[in-house]
């Protein structure tokens, strides 16, 4: 029996890769913190004024940044697109935020929408901690924080919202539970009249067909917008919305701008004319999200 | 002698790749109800424990009591009819705890238990059921318990792969579950028509 042999070999393997690692550590950014999760290997950097929370290790880039000196900035597109919800609702009281990241939305709440209140749903408990401390979010009368699966806070939750957004979506991974047929039927069920669910997507892959056929199996009113310089799209879903893009023009009478976010630049980012892959609906039941994701177009 | 051992070997695949299998399914079971936390996989995997501890030490016992084959197929058939109505009773026992229980750890600890107790205590006899037998019969047995306790793990990771890999993308939860049900029931009713237990005296 070779397997004394065979350990052998991979004691030296592994002992190789550690030395091997240990001369790659990058020192462009200055790293604030590092640590693990139950869910996640969560870093945060510091590069000149812009801070970033840094989910994974190497594969998975996902981040959220914030700049220190301007914070109502978004540095990344689609956080900046998720706002597009205020052309649909302008005068939303309350909005859901399944997804927390770095707090990049309820800080700009906190500034320029001062009168919505946000309740933001986040599932690790490190990512809360960290964005308290590193990102100042301060829970407040109009700002509510809690840890829980988003699934199981709207099935739980009394109240109501005018806006539910979901952005709890890995690059490399889908919480499959968030987007089931099932799912939008639960958020579906805690909107407001005019109440609309705000998502972000990826549309590089085929789960981008899925996801938006699956929103048209829950809701009326389905429309897309799709990023400009990222892959980055948003879904909008409401059976009565109290605008739609073909009169924009008059919601955006009420509000051009929250902070640094020109809601006029994000309409034109309206697809009017999406076509779709045929493809099946997601369900508790048949769910192939994570295939589909690494499946390009 | 061949179509003992034939029995044998394949109860330990279908049954070793059904357990995990089913495992894997679990989290598509529960996170509609119970969310898809850590605390999930800690019920998932410690519930299984429990069921498989269990059946270890129930499998053994039985072998010694009945020291014959038939009575575990007739258990096995009776967890296979189980597992095929799993995609019947999980929305309503998912539905139900999950309203009656808070903390979504103990909601789903319960719902695993409701849900797998029997039919994942019932396989898991399987590998010290062989065993004994074996062991009763022994004379020129070619299955060490270290074999049988091989075949049925080789069954085990085909079975999370298959399904974690593959069969997800492909089927329906239900009619996974339902197919796993259905291959268990096929491997545990066929050799009782085989006369399994007379070859048995054979060995």
């Amino acid at each position: 029996m070779k397997v004394s042999g065979l350990l052998f070999l991979e004691i030296i393997f592994c002992v190789g890769l550690l030395i091997a690692q240990s001369k790659t550590v990058s020192a462009e950014a200055k790293v604030l913190y590092e640590g693990d999760s139950i869910y996640n290997h969560i870093r945060i950097d510091q590069d000149g004024e812009e801070r970033c929370m840094l989910f994974g290790r190497y594969k998975d880039k996902r981040q959220t940044c914030i700049n220190m000196s301007n914070p109502d900035v978004s540095i990344f597109e689609y956080t900046g697109m998720m706002f597009v919800g205020f052309l649909f609702h302008p005068d939303s009281r309350d909005v859901a935020l399944i997804g927390l990241g770095g707090g990049y939305v309820p800080s700009v709440f906190s500034r320029n929408l001062p009168s919505v209140r946000i309740d933001s749903i986040e599932v690790d408990p490190l990512v809360y901690k960290l964005a308290q401390k590193y990102f100042s979010l301060k829970a407040t009368p109009m700002q509510t924080f809690t840890v829980l699966d988003g699934r199981q806070y709207l099935k739980k939750t009394e109240r109501k919202y005018d806006q539910i957004w979901v952005d709890a979506f890995n690059t490399d991974y889908i919480p499959v539970h968030l987007t089931t047929k099932e799912f939008l039927q639960l958020a579906k069920s805690r909107l407001t009249k005019n109440g609309i669910v705000v998502q972000n997507v990826h549309n590089a892959n085929k789960l981008f067909d899925a996801q938006v056929a699956t929103f048209r199996a829950i809701f009326s009113n389905v429309f897309v917008f799709n990023g400009k310089k990222s892959r980055n799209a948003i879904i909008v879903a409401s059976d009565n919305p109290l605008y739609k893009p073909s009169n924009f023009k008059q919601s955006l009478k009420n509000r051009v701008k929250i902070g640094e976010i020109n809601l006029k630049d994000e309409a034109y980012k309206y697809d009017p004319t999406l076509k779709i892959a045929k493809t099946s609906v997601l369900t508790d039941d048949y769910n192939p999200a994570n295939f589909l994701l690494h499946q390009d177009h | 002698m061949i179509r003992l051992y034939t029995v044998l070997i394949v109860l330990l695949l279908v049954f070793g790749a059904a357990i995990m299998s089913l495992e894997i399914l679990s989290s598509n079971l529960m996170s509609p109800y119970f969310g898809g936390s850590v605390y999930i996989w800690g019920s998932i995997i410690s519930s299984f424990m429990i069921h498989l501890s269990i059946g270890y030490v129930l499998g053994g016992y039985l072998c010694k009591r009945l020291a014959k084959l038939y009575p575990l197929m007739a258990l096995l058939a009776i967890a296979s009819l189980w597992v095929m109505g799993i995609p019947n009773i999980h929305p309503a026992v998912g539905e139900f705890l999950s309203d009656k229980i808070m903390d979504v750890r103990y909601g789903s600890l319960a719902a695993m238990n409701v849900i797998f107790f029997i039919p994942i205590t019932i396989m898991a006899m399987v590998s010290p059921y062989v065993i004994g037998i074996l062991s009763i019969h022994k004379k020129a047995s070619g299955l060490s318990a270290g074999v049988v306790l091989f075949i049925s793990t080789l069954g085990s990771f085909l079975g999370t792969n298959a399904t974690a890999f593959y069969m997800i993308n492909i089927f329906s939860v239900s009619t996974i579950v339902r197919g796993i049900g259905a291959c268990c029931f096929a491997a545990s009713v066929i050799p009782l028509f085989m006369r399994i237990d007379r070859k048995l005296k054979n060995v």
